[in-house]
């Protein structure tokens, strides 16, 4: 028998299983179909890392799910399970035989426990749905600024990162209870689904709390299994039932009730002056959203073309007015009245931090079009539109002040590799989180988007991932791009044994999207 | 002295590029800069009411694997025009472009986020799969039709004006013997179809009984080149539509109104395209009345007590302006909305998905022909929408959306009522 003759044996055998698990209509290996599922906007399709999978499966709910990952590891294929999939950022196959699980057949939302504050979800259900039936009940759920089109669950199980994280701490904590198919096959349910399957009040319980292993580093990224189920905090939301929405697209603006939600805009001379004045807010423990934007965020969001971008860019309107700006909304949580004692604080805080209001008209064009984003966010697909593309050089979660050397690092970076790296202005975003107890750094940056010049510049990053580990630095992109680079990051912050440890217990035939969360054999 | 700034070498990314004659290299861009954002899948986030409701594409709602989605069908054309895959590789390409129903929810969620026009690419992904695999069998009788008799219901010429003979006593201009003002563009559908021709009669009527100076083509009217624009015949729609503007052009019209949004959506825009340009200006006939009414020259004389919610046609609104980058994706969405509330005793509610994130209707892009399975699932999740809103009838103005709607309903469980926007508005005149 030939190779190519037993390799059709062997998908056909592999075939036959899946489409008796979970049906011949929910199992594909068309070429048509499979050519749908290996590639986004970054650079590992557009430098032929990436390959079409072999199969796409929908299963539906947690039974048939750990039928098709048993049959995975039967045969000893990889899988990759995607949420909503919204970008492939690691959900791309980068090696022959994947099985992609995608979830589209499970996007119901158990229940809405108004009085108990929780949400039970699977993992179609975007935080955008999720968001508007929170609403309705006086509750709500943040979105992370990759945009409320994601998976709720996908969001609570990768880096975490959203807009009211200062409020509500990074999104994996509010994981109540999970159930989650392992890499082998195995269903662990944590929570309060470990004791009733239909309760979803409690997140932890006797013994370890299992949701670091979901989050790694930063995040699941499929390396993990799947979950299936999720039950998910809301917190109490003084908002209107539903979002507020003035124009048409692509000019809608959002202004939530002003006797609940104030926006301020606070310029600062320097990073550090920002980042002090993030401290005091955070101390004083007031507002829901807390941002330190890059001034490339705005004009990201803001601009509702390429050319208004590049036109809009080149004024400096943003750059010269925004730079170091921290951007805060003060929520009245309980009353007016809260909202009317928060903002007596905050003035307070600006007055004796020196800072600044930008701008009115700034503000003015900011605040209606796209501030809210990081509450509910619509717009933050638009950071490729200038280029078709962008990129980081930190995604590094510590304290707020390390992030501040962090994105200083970065500027030197973006500096050396500027072009293809295009027009950025020392791009720093800082998010507080738990009320400033930690912050993360992201420098993010338009790229000419081309093979010759991203080629290069990955080329680039593994130099510049080398040299960040000689001085002690993990910059955080090794976890996203896995494989090399991951490897020779980890060990920075000595994470390295722990993750390898889990991923050899729970994936011993390294099916579950290798090389994510680690290669424990590397 | 300042840094000079680094701006993409690239100057398409400066300029939007997609201005022109539609070709490979413009299908190619759009596809290329697909980020996988996945906002073709989904209504605009701000925009979601609740779980339900939140999802702007029928086809890949129906059909699920992201194949079946914007996102899918970029994926697919940069396969093509990279050689790495060819049309005949997979019989299910057929599914993937021609279930799509054209109605371009994708493409104004896609133009929130990027500079790109997606029902472009599929028209083009579709003209070439015609050329290189063949009409599709299923929709083969709809351009034999077109190209036998000039319309799409296999009917002959003749039958265009039956309707019309009906309403001799009114005396309409034949504008092929006399002048008027206004073109009362009828289109193949109500003027062929037996089941919706009173909702042309109506119009008529209202034209007339507010003096109107205003002429029909009757036997002579062409089809407006909708369908084969739409299933990606190209030249069927220019022979179609170049004959239509000289027409329009030599008759000296100044207006030419028309019913059905398929043949507003398509002589407004798409016929920009053509090297003919257009003398007239083309507005629905709801622009039109809705006018009328503001100039209170269009009286009400009875009460209509019923709760309606009106369903936007995509050719009526997203798809009826042409796409300026950065500018407002406007359609015909107020005027119709405004007549409904001028009716006495009409209560207008919404649905979820309105304007220019409604959902279809299901019966665009050869669908309604081609795959009826599919849209008449799509009406159903439509009307299902429509009765939450605790309306009793579903209120629009294009045949194929009318058409569609009815035939989805049948069998639906709870009932809801479809009627044309000026059958509803003649009740109470």
């Amino acid at each position: 028998m030939t190779e190519k003759a037993k390799n059709d044996e062997r998908h056909q055998q592999i075939l036959n299983a899946f489409q008796a698990a979970i049906g011949v209509e929910n199992v594909k290996d068309n070429p048509a179909t499979v050519n749908a599922y290996f590639g986004d906007f970054l650079p590992p399709k557009m430098l032929g890392m990436t390959m079409p999978p072999e199969f796409v499966v929908l299963p539906n709910g947690t039974m048939e799910t750990q039928a098709v990952i048993k049959i995975c590891n039967r045969y000893k294929i990889p899988f990759i399970p995607v949420g909503s999939n919204q970008w492939s950022l690691t959900g791309s196959p980068n090696r022959p035989h994947t099985v992609i699980i995608d979830c589209k057949r499970m996007g119901a939302i158990h229940e809405i426990d108004e009085k108990n504050m929780y949400a039970v979800i699977e993992p179609l259900c975007t935080l955008a749905q999720v968001q508007a039936e929170a609403y309705k009940r006086g509750l709500y759920i943040g979105s992370p600024e990759a945009s409320a089109t994601a998976s709720a669950i996908g969001g609570h199980v990768f880096q975490g990162m959203w807009g009211v994280g200062y409020r509500l701490g990074v999104a994996y904590r509010n994981i109540l209870g999970l159930e989650w198919v392992l890499p082998n096959g195995e269903i662990l349910r944590t929570g309060s689904f470990s004791q009733d399957a239909d309760n979803g009040f409690w997140g932890e319980g006797p013994g370890p709390d299992l949701r670091g292993m979901l989050r790694g580093y930063a995040g699941a990224m499929g390396g993990v299994g799947m979950v299936t189920k999720m039950a998910v905090k809301l917190h109490p939301y003084p908002g209107p039932k539903v979002w507020p929405v003035e124009g048409v697209i692509p000019n809608q603006t959002s202004v939530l009730p002003e006797d609940r939600f104030k926006w301020h805009m606070v310029k600062y001379e320097s990073l550090e002056d920002a980042v002090n004045f993030m401290y005091e807010v955070g101390k004083a423990e007031i507002a829901g959203v807390v941002q330190k934007w890059p001034t490339v965020y705005y004009i990201m969001w803001w601009s509702k073309s390429c050319e208004e971008y590049w036109t809009e860019w080149q004024k400096r309107t943003f750059q010269d007015n925004a730079k170091n700006a921290v951007g805060v909304c003060l929520w009245g949580f309980t009353s007016g009245k809260q909202l009317e004692y928060e903002t007596r604080v905050l003035e307070d805080i600006i007055k004796e931090t020196g800072g600044k209001p930008v701008k009115k008209e700034v503000y003015d064009m900011w605040v209606p079009h796209n501030a809210n984003d990081w509450i509910r966010d619509t717009h933050g697909s638009r950071m490729m539109r200038a280029s078709g593309t962008f990129l980081a050089l930190r995604l590094q979660t510590d304290t707020l002040k390390y992030s501040i050397g962090q994105v200083k690092t970065g500027y030197k970076w973006v500096d050396k590799f500027s072009p293809p790296i295009l027009d950025s202005d020392g791009p720093d975003w800082i998010g507080g989180y738990d009320f400033g107890h930690f912050g993360f750094g992201e420098t993010d940056f338009p790229v000419e988007k081309n093979t010759e010049a991203i080629g290069d510049l990955m080329g680039k990053l593994m130099g510049m991932v080398k040299e960040d580990v000689t001085n002690g630095l993990e910059n955080g992109v090794g976890p996203f791009l896995g494989g090399a680079y991951h490897q020779m990051a980890a060990p920075v912050f000595k994470y390295d044994k722990l993750l390898k440890g889990i991923k050899r217990a729970i994936d011993p035939n390294r099916v579950s999207n290798p090389p994510h969360q680690i290669d424990p054999d590397a | 002295m300042a840094k000079e700034m680094l701006l993409p070498k690239d100057p398409r990314y400066l300029k939007y590029p997609l201005e022109g004659p539609f070709d490979q290299e413009k299908a190619r861009w759009i596809a290329f800069n697909c980020s996988r954002c996945s906002v073709c899948k989904w209504v605009n986030s701000w925009q979601v009411k609740s779980a339900r409701y939140a999802r702007i594409c029928p086809q890949h709602t129906r059909y699920m694997f992201d194949s079946h989605s914007g996102q899918g069908k970029c994926d697919l054309a940069l396969s093509i025009i990279d050689g790495k895959m060819k049309w005949g590789d997979d019989p299910e390409i057929k599914d993937i472009l021609f279930r799509c129903t054209m109605c371009g929810g994708c493409d104004a969620m896609d133009k929130n986020i990027r500079d790109a026009e997606l029902v472009k690419l599929y028209r083009w992904m579709r003209t070439e799969y015609i050329k290189d695999q063949g009409i599709l069998p299923e929709q083969k009788p709809l351009v034999d039709s077109l190209k036998q008799y000039d319309n799409v219901w296999v009917q002959p010429r003749s039958k265009r004006n039956a309707w019309a003979k009906e309403l001799k006593d009114l005396g309409i201009k034949d504008l092929n013997k006399e002048k008027a003002e206004v073109l009362l563009f009828v289109g193949c559908t109500y003027g062929l179809s037996q089941e919706l021709k009173g909702t042309i009669i109506n119009i008529a009527k209202i034209l007339k009984a507010n003096k109107v100076d205003f002429g029909i083509l009757g036997d002579s009217e062409l089809c407006c080149g909708s369908p084969p624009d739409k299933i990606g015949l190209p030249e069927e729609f220019e022979r179609l539509a170049t004959a239509n503007i000289k027409r329009f052009n030599e008759l000296g019209v100044k207006t030419v109104v028309t019913p059905c949004a398929g043949c507003y959506g398509t002589i407004r825009v798409e016929y920009d395209e053509l090297p003919v340009k257009k003398n007239f200006e083309v507005l629905h006939v709801a622009e039109y009345i809705e006018k009328l009414i503001k100039d209170k020259k269009i009286k009400f004389k009875k009460e209509v007590p019923v709760t309606v919610t009106w369903h936007d046609p995509c050719h009526m609104g997203r798809m009826s302006r042409p796409y300026v980058p950065g500018k407002d994706i406007l359609g015909a969405y107020e005027e119709p909305r405004n007549i409904l509330k001028a009716i006495p005793g009409v209560e207008l509610v919404e649905m979820e998905r309105i304007k220019e994130y409604a959902w279809c209707c299901g019966g665009g892009g050869g669908a309604f022909t081609a795959f009826k399975d599919f849209a008449q699932w799509t009406a159903r999740e439509r009307l299902t929408e429509a009765k939450d809103t605790g309306a009793s009838m579903i209120v629009t103005s294009c045949p194929w959306c009318e058409s569609n709607l009815r035939a989805g309903g049948i069998g639906m469980e709870e009932k809801m009522e479809i009627k044309n926007l000026f059958d509803l508005m003649m009740e109470a005149l």
